[in-house]
């Protein structure tokens, strides 16, 4: 069932994709996964199977807290919110991610651009 | 939050983690069905989207550090519920690991303490007895004149003492006299061994000689039971035998020299003065510790070359004493004989193969058992795997559920080896020299326990692997329980019952031959009644006796008094208790006879009794009459003797009367010792062959020299009535004439005669618990093989019926595989025995001709009980309804 636009993330990038959505403020799982396919507008599509491991993984690193609260629809639900160690992780992330799409876009596009 | 509060919360995150993966799931179908879809469309969509809620929820666990702790608990917890749920499978499983391990740790346990633990003393690498022998070839203890030459001339020992253990010593304690062992030596006694004391000092050069010698050094044992451990128990005085000693020291605990010298005390040597000054007189034992970088053969040949020296000088004394060897004390410790050629190296290497085999045995039927139950969950681990458990995970609770098996029957073990030590403690304090120091030694336990666990684990991957492996679609679609995928499992299985029945049969063979020489050792003819006479030793003090008569004041009164008690039919006394003892003799010649070649062994054991004595061993006099004191002085004021029908034979072979002979023990005719009557035989030794005997009455010892030879005795009582009643009567009656005697309670000759065997006993036993066990465990294997096999081949069976097969026929399919299985296992068997014999043999020698009954009823009984072990599976089988059989599937 995958659309043909969908991408495929690359390894590791699912982590900083949820720290960024979850920065915005306390969400939880369903949302989080809802909000990357919105901001990506429908390129990217989280697979439960990656999504929960990855929350799991960073609530173990303290990178994200999670408290069960009410949802929008009233049924209690895990919202996961930033730690201070998770907003460093961020922008470190953020910042290597920057630098890693500049240098690769460099050598993609290169001087000699013999890409065929 | 740390890892032991999350397994802990375990229950908690698990909950938390349905609900927001279940929170998830409705909001998708919340969402779906806003987007038009009907509700059912919408989970069987979401669901297909969702993929295996299950393995999802293993990731984040996983993901969480909490996993390997959390699921090892979880399996543990499931393990033992598994367990629970077949309790047939876990008793058997985990009996037979106990069984494995105690049996093993028990046996490495003895021969890490008796073998491999080095002995209580400094360098035992460069410690040896030197051996003398005469020109007979006998061996031959040093006298304390050539021990002293020998000690001045040579150059290779940094110590060489001298010791004598001539039995016992009575130490007056608070609640009344103790017989403890004494050690009397040279001077340099301790040198030799390079041990401090722990309290005090030992000898000092020269304490040795008369005046200053009345000195006694304390062992640890002898310190704690007799003196409470004090630590101000240096420089007391103490009475032993009845003389005062001052305690100079106390050795650490562990030190015992000789070895077999249980609760010692060490005084200097306190020599008769006639031995001290006589050349002739053999009866001092030396043992030396060697300079640093001297060769054995070295040693050997310096001692030789002082004896040579010897010959020399004194070449009546001297002449053809050589020194053949010197016995290292670690061989010697373990020695079974006075050469050190047979050592316990050999029976405890052969029993240590005999547990390895068992242990194997046991290894293999668990890891047959463990087959078996995997074959049996091979659906279950599919489903497992068919919802998401990943193969690793699989295998670790596989592994766990062994592990589980595995400590269960650790425990069980550790149980079992103690529990065979305790039963065993009495014997092996008997039968070998350092029997004492076995203990349950954890070392060991857990070296026996890593190899049994490392075998179980090997036995449990095996299945594991496979099992976890199994390709769910193809498992689950099977339906039954896969029989295809059994078979080579079967052949396994098969190959292990091959080898349990093989192992089992070297086991049942040598055990079988170890009790049938043991009965025959227990029985031999000893020409006596061993279970009408009581016998105890007696042991005066020689302080009290000081210018005494033994006889006069001591044994005559306690003799009369035995025999008066009711019940009582003789009484007597003998300085060496046949069976007990023997070499104490010397080479002899007839009065009239020509000389004997000079090779040939003509000597006979010497013995000093009291009139009784024979009357109540129940010997007959066979010819002249018996030793009187009446009589004898007045025929043969040199000496009279009795002598028993080995010596008739030996000496008169064609004939002659020994009765009025006399043997050449003195130059002048009047002055020889003239036989008086002939006795029947009693058995010296029981593995010797009947020695030639000749009985001294004590009496005509002279009374100054009395107490030298007399101070230790063995009481001889026979009853025909109940011998333990006696007991009481006994002890009043010896405490009556003399309380200082300490009185040791008297066992029957029959007792004598089982603990001059123990070692035998003791491998007998062991051989054979361990064989019937192997045996068990064979059943078992076999049992559950033809069982499992009878399981799988239900449907086959049922089929067979249907077309026509009768039961006869299917139980003759079933039987004649398991004949096959026996029939290949006694043949390997076989063929490892034969292949074993020379290894076998330091137990016990094979002679199929004369051994042949025994041989041929332990092949016969062990396939017979295979038969019979198969037989309920087997009738179980036949027993299958075709209709039912075929419709379970």
């Amino acid at each position: 069932m995958k659309n043909p636009d969908q991408l495929d993330l690359p390894q590791g990038t699912l982590d900083l994709l949820i720290l960024r959505v979850v920065a915005l403020g306390p969400i939880h799982g369903y949302a989080i996964a809802q909000r990357i396919q919105q901001m990506s507008r429908e390129a990217l599509q989280v697979q439960q199977g990656s999504l929960y491991p990855a929350l799991h993984r960073l609530e173990y690193k303290k990178f994200l807290v999670a408290d069960w609260k009410p949802s929008e629809t009233g049924r209690e639900a895990k919202f996961y919110r930033l730690t201070a160690k998770g907003r460093l992780q961020l922008e470190n992330e953020t910042a290597s991610w920057a630098r890693l799409t500049e240098v690769v876009g460099l050598i993609l596009q290169g001087p000699e651009g013999e890409t065929s | 939050m740390n890892w032991f509060q999350r397994v802990f919360t375990g229950k908690r995150m698990e909950k938390e983690l349905d609900s927001e993966l279940r929170f998830h799931l409705e909001q998708q179908v919340a969402d779906k069905v806003r987007a038009g879809m009907t509700e059912d469309e919408a989970r069987r969509t979401t669901r297909l989207e969702f993929g295996g809620i299950a393995q999802i929820k293993e990731d984040c666990r996983e993901s969480r550090g909490t996993l390997w702790v959390a699921s090892v608990l979880q399996d543990l917890r499931f393990a033992l519920r598994q367990l629970r749920n077949s309790p047939g499978f876990a008793i058997t499983a985990i009996l037979t690991l106990s069984l494995g391990i105690g049996a093993s740790s028990a046996i490495f346990n003895v021969i890490d303490a008796v073998l491999l633990q080095p002995l209580p003393y400094a360098d035992q690498d460069r410690l040896v007895y030197p051996l003398m022998i005469a020109r007979t070839g006998d061996t031959l203890p040093s006298s304390y004149l050539s021990y002293l030459d020998v000690r001045a001339q040579q150059r290779s020992f940094d110590a060489l003492a001298g010791y004598s253990m001539f039995g016992r010593v009575n130490l007056e304690g608070p609640s009344g006299p103790v017989a403890l062992s004494a050690v009397k030596s040279t001077d340099n006694f301790f040198d030799v061994f390079g041990v401090k004391p722990l309290l005090g000092r030992t000898y000092l050069p020269g304490e040795d000689q008369p005046g200053k010698d009345n000195v006694v050094v304390l062992s640890y044992e002898v310190w704690q039971s007799s003196f409470g451990g004090r630590a101000d128990v240096g420089g007391k005085d103490v009475q032993l035998d009845g003389t005062p000693y001052t305690v100079i020291g106390v050795m650490p605990a562990g030190f015992r020299f000789p070895l077999e010298a249980r609760e010692a005390v060490y005084t200097p040597l306190h020599m008769n003065p006639v031995w001290a000054k006589a050349r002739g007189m053999h009866w001092m034992r030396t043992v030396g510790r060697l300079k640093q970088g001297a060769s054995n053969e070295q040693a050997r040949t310096d001692l030789n070359r002082v004896m040579a020296n010897l010959a020399r000088a004194y070449p009546e004394q001297e002449a053809g004493h050589t020194v053949a060897r010197l016995l290292p004390l670690d061989v010697a410790a373990n020695s079974l004989d006075r050469f050190g050629k047979r050592t316990l190296a050999g029976p405890l290497g052969t029993l240590a193969l005999a547990v390895l085999a068992l242990l194997a045995i046991a290894c293999v039927n668990v890891a047959g058992l463990l087959m078996a139950r995997g074959i049996k969950r091979e659906r279950e681990m599919a489903l497992r795997s068919a919802v998401g458990a990943s193969r690793g995970r699989l295998m670790r609770q596989l592994v766990n559920e062994s592990l589980v098996l595995c400590c269960a029957g650790l425990l069980g073990g550790v149980l079992v080896g103690w529990a065979v030590l305790k039963a065993m403690n009495v014997f092996l304090v008997q039968a070998m020299s350092r029997g004492a120091d076995i203990h349950l030694n954890l070392a060991v336990v857990a070296v026996a326990a890593a190899l049994s666990l490392l075998a179980s684990l090997l036995a449990s991957l095996s299945p594991a692997i496979r099992l976890s492996g199994a390709d769910p679609n193809r498992a689950l679609r099977a339906g039954s329980a896969g029989a295809g995928i059994g078979r080579s499992q079967h052949r396994l299985r098969s190959a292990f019952v091959i080898t349990q029945v093989a192992l089992s049969l070297v086991l049942l063979v040598v055990s079988g031959l170890l009790l049938k020489n043991l009965q025959g050792l227990l029985h031999t003819n000893l020409g006596i009644d061993t279970a009408k006479i009581l016998t105890t030793r007696l042991d005066l003090s020689k302080g009290h006796y000081a210018g005494r008569d033994p006889i006069a004041t001591f044994y005559n009164p306690l003799l009369e008094k035995i025999a008066h008690l009711p019940g009582v039919q003789g009484a007597g006394v003998i300085d060496v208790l046949p069976v007990q003892g023997w070499g104490d003799g010397y080479g002899i010649h007839i009065t009239g006879q020509p000389p004997y070649p000079p090779n040939l062994d003509m000597g006979a054991e010497t013995r000093f009794v009291s009139a009784g004595y024979f009357d109540a061993m129940g010997l007959q006099l066979t010819g002249g009459r018996l030793l009187s004191p009446s009589l004898d002085k007045a025929e043969n004021p040199a000496g009279t003797m009795v002598v028993n029908q080995a010596f008739q034979h030996k000496f008169f072979p064609t004939g002659g009367d020994p009765v009025g002979a006399h043997i050449d023990d003195a130059p002048k005719a009047e002055l020889k010792s003239g036989i008086v009557g002939v006795v029947t035989n009693v058995r010296q030794a029981l593995r010797e062959p009947q020695m030639a005997e000749m009985d001294w009455l004590m009496d005509e010892i002279d009374p100054k020299d009395r107490m030298q030879n007399l101070n230790s005795m063995a009481l001889i009582v026979r009853s025909n009535g109940d011998l333990s009643a006696l007991v009481p009567a006994l002890r009043s009656a010896v405490h009556e004439i003399d309380p200082t005697v300490p009185f040791k309670t008297p066992e029957t000759m029959s007792d004598v005669v089982s603990e001059s065997l123990t070692l035998d006993r003791l491998e007998g036993w062991l051989f054979g618990i361990f064989a019937a066990l192997a045996l068990l465990l064979a059943i078992v294997g076999l049992y559950g093989l033809v069982n499992h096999e009878v399981e799988l081949r239900t449907r086959e069976i049922g089929i067979r019926m249907a077309l026509g097969s009768t039961r006869m026929q299917v139980t003759k399919l079933l039987l004649g595989k398991v004949a096959l299985l026996m029939l290949s296992g006694l043949a390997v068997g076989w063929m490892l025995t034969l292949a074993l014999r020379r290894v076998l043999s330091s137990v016990v020698e094979m002679h199929a001709s004369h051994d042949f009954l025994v041989l041929a009823s332990v092949t016969a009984g062990l396939a017979l009980v295979g038969i019979l072990a198969s037989l309920i599976p087997a009738r179980r089988a036949a027993s299958v309804e075709p209709v039912q059989a075929l419709r379970t599937e």
